[in-house]
């Protein structure tokens, strides 16, 4: 059955999720910021962010960040995360702004490495393009474009991306949504996830919260 | 936008309280509501803009219970209120959030509702979180009656006699609100969505008109059921007494982190409270206008605590201390003080010599006050793009990110959290409740769920990695290498551009008072008599001698 997600329910659930699966903070909100990207154009964000997080977890996710010393950058464990690394290219996106093209070895989800990267292109008020086999995902102030093979879209894994500053001057852009229309198992999904960073109650826990009363007055 | 970029009076700069001084608990805990507050914000434009109202619809029964709808109409768009009123049994009455049922239920719904709304509406809004609502609404929210007060009105009124001031007085309120949720929650619009509507774009104003029309709503039904009981011979609440009753609220740490998740919004209430204060202090001549309109409000200021009531022990220390520094300030104002130069200055500099905490902050909300020309505009500035505030900036070198630290986070790096007391507690949510609740990490399990709230210590851990850093590597670099500091260098670096977006004390201390960072916040909206139940939770009162819809307003067609 269809299930409506605002964006905001979005950005919370999935940043759970991400520290339910092993993420530190910072990252985590990375993962909540991209899927509510993704979700406000359309793209399935949420269950994409749901996927991969859920092979993320129980493992060391270290294996999984880039040696950023060569390019084209490469994780120890074989796979590059979409959000450490898109982070991680976030945070150089001066160096995107001069010109440099950053190039990536095998990574998982590259779509929510765009919107992670992308999240960057607003703050900049520039456009940064994400290349992976035959679809480029560019991300503007305000704004999303796909160009290419949309099948591509959605693969789980690639062996090279690129990323890139981008002078499209009108890209075309997707429409875009406040409340995102997701199949409701995948909703209980997420929420059992992010449940998972809920601290279980105690006695302790319930003696000392909030009111202690039932409050009539 | 920013208020820096429209400063009429560069010289207030030069009266601006450093954030050092004003973002610590014990002052945020102080704070009274201010002519910048939101409910005031909201009303003003109300007025100004000439909005109408009308009930568009009242199918409530005898017993009180049914369905109604409150609009107002702006210049582009309307707004309604949905209203519920339920039989609760009393066994049900509970004003903790996590309750199941509730004397009355609402929702705003963005533009005026259609009968199949209604419906779709009653079938979600009375059972609130466990219901769906869309992106036709913009908030919801519950209230129950005041146990307390309720009855009492409804008999002296179905009696043909106005209730007892004294009891009505000592409550303030028919109804207490338990939660009211704006903002994408349960399916409610995005704030992204109402972002670009200059009458919604200022924090919290749609949930605020809500609680604002609640406030008509509860009046009007408890004269619906004294008139149903008493008939003819049934009167309404005298107008003026009518307006002394406002809207309850209860308040508990589920409030608590917003102020600390949101720090460029924060930052931009500060900057313009501390802005307002600023011009005011920087006046070189106070007019007899200005004076008398001060002592207006003071007068007022003096009535409302005697209005004022609480057992907590906290509060009620305050409260003393409050009354005196109000005579301090009586003597003050008699003398000649305020006919020499820079006169709010020196009142105020004299406030900080002699006036506790409350005292202090009472002064700074009165002395805006007569200001309205020179301060509303600040307003413009409070709400913030959090997403602004999100951003890392990978390029900048490590001894910068280690100065901003040694700069503007003393208050950070002087705790010595080697003492069990300064990390005694932790933020976490609560799988029960599903709401952020404070623990104590050395007696309760639990600390490995704890929230990222304890920005002091954070700050002071990342500094001490920080030091073995070569100060010309990047912080892009040094977040590859430790990811576990991401979300504290995307505070820090933020300070260095919004230096009042952080509460300077440490928020996991022993001796720590949520109740500091509700009142804080609750001020910034426009709440009064602030009774603390516990060191977690109080109680408020909104729009308290506020006009109601029709009395601001004309009468829609």
């Amino acid at each position: 059955m269809s299930y409506h997600l605002t964006l905001a329910e979005t950005e919370t659930s999935l940043r759970k999720v991400a520290r339910a699966c092993g993420l530190d903070w910072g990252l985590a909100e990375e993962a909540g910021k991209a899927a509510r990207w993704l979700a406000a154009f359309n793209l399935p964000g949420p269950e994409t962010m749901l996927a991969h997080l859920q092979e993320l977890a129980g493992k060391d996710y270290r294996a999984f960040m880039p040696q950023s010393s060569a390019q084209p950058w490469h994780a120890s464990g074989g796979l590059l995360c979409p959000i450490i690394t898109g982070a991680a290219l976030a945070d150089r996106s001066a160096q995107m702004l001069d010109g440099k093209v950053f190039t990536l070895g095998p990574t998982a989800y590259p779509l929510l490495l765009a919107a992670t990267v992308g999240q960057a292109a607003r703050c900049h008020q520039t456009v940064f393009t994400t290349a992976w086999a035959g679809v480029r995902v560019s991300c503007f102030e305000n704004g999303l474009s796909i160009e290419g093979n949309r099948d591509d879209l959605l693969l789980t894994r690639v062996d090279a991306v690129s990323c890139q500053q981008d002078d499209l001057s009108s890209p075309q852009q997707l429409p875009s949504t406040m409340a995102y229309a997701i199949d409701e198992e995948i909703v209980k999904h997420i929420e059992e996830f992010a449940f998972k960073i809920y601290a279980p109650a105690t006695e302790a826990s319930r003696a000392g919260a909030g009111a202690g009363l039932t409050d009539n007055d | 936008m920013d208020c820096a970029d429209q400063n009429p009076m560069p010289d207030a700069a030069n009266f601006r309280r450093p954030p050092e001084v004003v973002m610590r608990l014990a002052r945020m805990g102080s704070f009274h509501q201010t002519r910048l507050s939101f409910m005031r914000s909201l009303l003003r434009r109300l007025k100004n803009e000439d909005w109408k109202f009308k009930r568009n619809l009242w199918a409530i029964n005898e017993q009180g219970f049914g369905r109604a709808v409150y609009t107002v109409y702006g210049p582009e768009r309307a707004y309604s209120l949905v209203a519920f009123s339920h039989d609760l049994p009393d066994e049900m009455r509970s004003d903790r959030v996590i309750a199941t049922a509730w004397d009355t239920t609402f929702s705003l719904y963005d533009g005026i509702p259609s009968a199949a709304d209604l419906d779709r509406l009653e079938q979600n809004v009375p059972k609130q979180e466990a219901g769906r609502i869309s992106d036709s609404e913009l908030s919801l929210s519950r209230a129950n009656r005041s146990v307390r007060l309720w009855q009492h009105v409804v008999d002296r009124l179905a009696a043909g006699r106005q209730p007892d001031v004294d009891q009505l007085e000592a409550v303030g309120y028919l109804v207490r609100t338990t939660a009211v949720y704006g903002s994408g929650k349960f399916g409610a619009a995005d704030r992204l969505s109402i972002a670009g509507r200059p009458e919604v774009s200022a924090p919290f104003q749609a949930e605020l008109l809500s609680v604002w029309l609640t406030r008509a709503f509860s009046l009007d039904l408890v004269e619906h059921i004294a008139r149903a009981r008493g008939g003819d011979q049934a009167v309404p609440i005298e107008p003026e007494m009518r307006r002394r009753i406002g809207v309850g609220n209860s308040t508990g740490l589920g409030m608590a982190p917003f102020l600390i998740n949101h720090p460029a919004l924060l930052n931009n209430w500060m900057m313009a409270r501390e802005e307002a204060l600023a011009r005011v202090r920087a006046l070189p001549q106070a007019e007899p206008a200005a004076i008398a309109e001060f002592k207006r409000h003071f007068e007022r200021a003096c009535f409302n605590l005697s209005q004022w009531h609480s057992e907590h022990p906290i509060q009620v220390e305050k409260l003393a201390v409050l009354r005196a520094d109000l005579e301090l300030m009586a003597s003050y104002i008699a003398g000649e003080s305020l006919s020499e130069d820079h006169p709010w200055d020196r009142f105020y500099r004299w406030a900080e010599e002699s006036l506790s905490l409350e005292g202090q902050e009472q002064l700074v909300s009165l002395l805006i006050e007569p200001y309205g020309e020179l301060v509303d505009e600040l307003t413009q500035c409070m709400d913030a793009d959090e997403h602004l505030a999100f951003f890392i900036d990978g390029a900048m070198p490590v001894a910068r990110l280690y100065e901003i630290i040694e700069t503007r986070c003393q208050w950070a790096l002087q705790v010595d959290y080697e003492q069990l007391e300064n990390r005694a507690r932790f933020w976490y949510t609560s799988a029960e409740k599903l709401e952020p609740r404070v623990g104590e990490r050395f007696h309760e399990p639990g600390a490995e769920y704890e929230l990222p709230l304890a920005i002091g210590y954070d700050i002071k851990q990342m500094h001490a990695v920080l030091t073995i850093w070569e100060g010309g590597q990047t912080t892009a670099e040094f977040l590859l290498a430790h990811p576990e500091h991401r979300h504290t260098a995307r505070r820090v670096q933020n300070l260095a551009v919004r230096p009042y977006a952080e509460i300077q004390d440490n928020l996991i201390a022993a001796d720590m008072l949520p109740i500091d960072i509700l009142r804080c916040k609750l001020s910034f909206f426009g709440a009064t008599k602030f009774d603390p139940r516990s060191d977690r939770w109080v109680r408020i009162c909104m729009y308290q001698d506020a006009p109601f819809p029709h009395e601001l307003l004309a009468a829609a067609p």
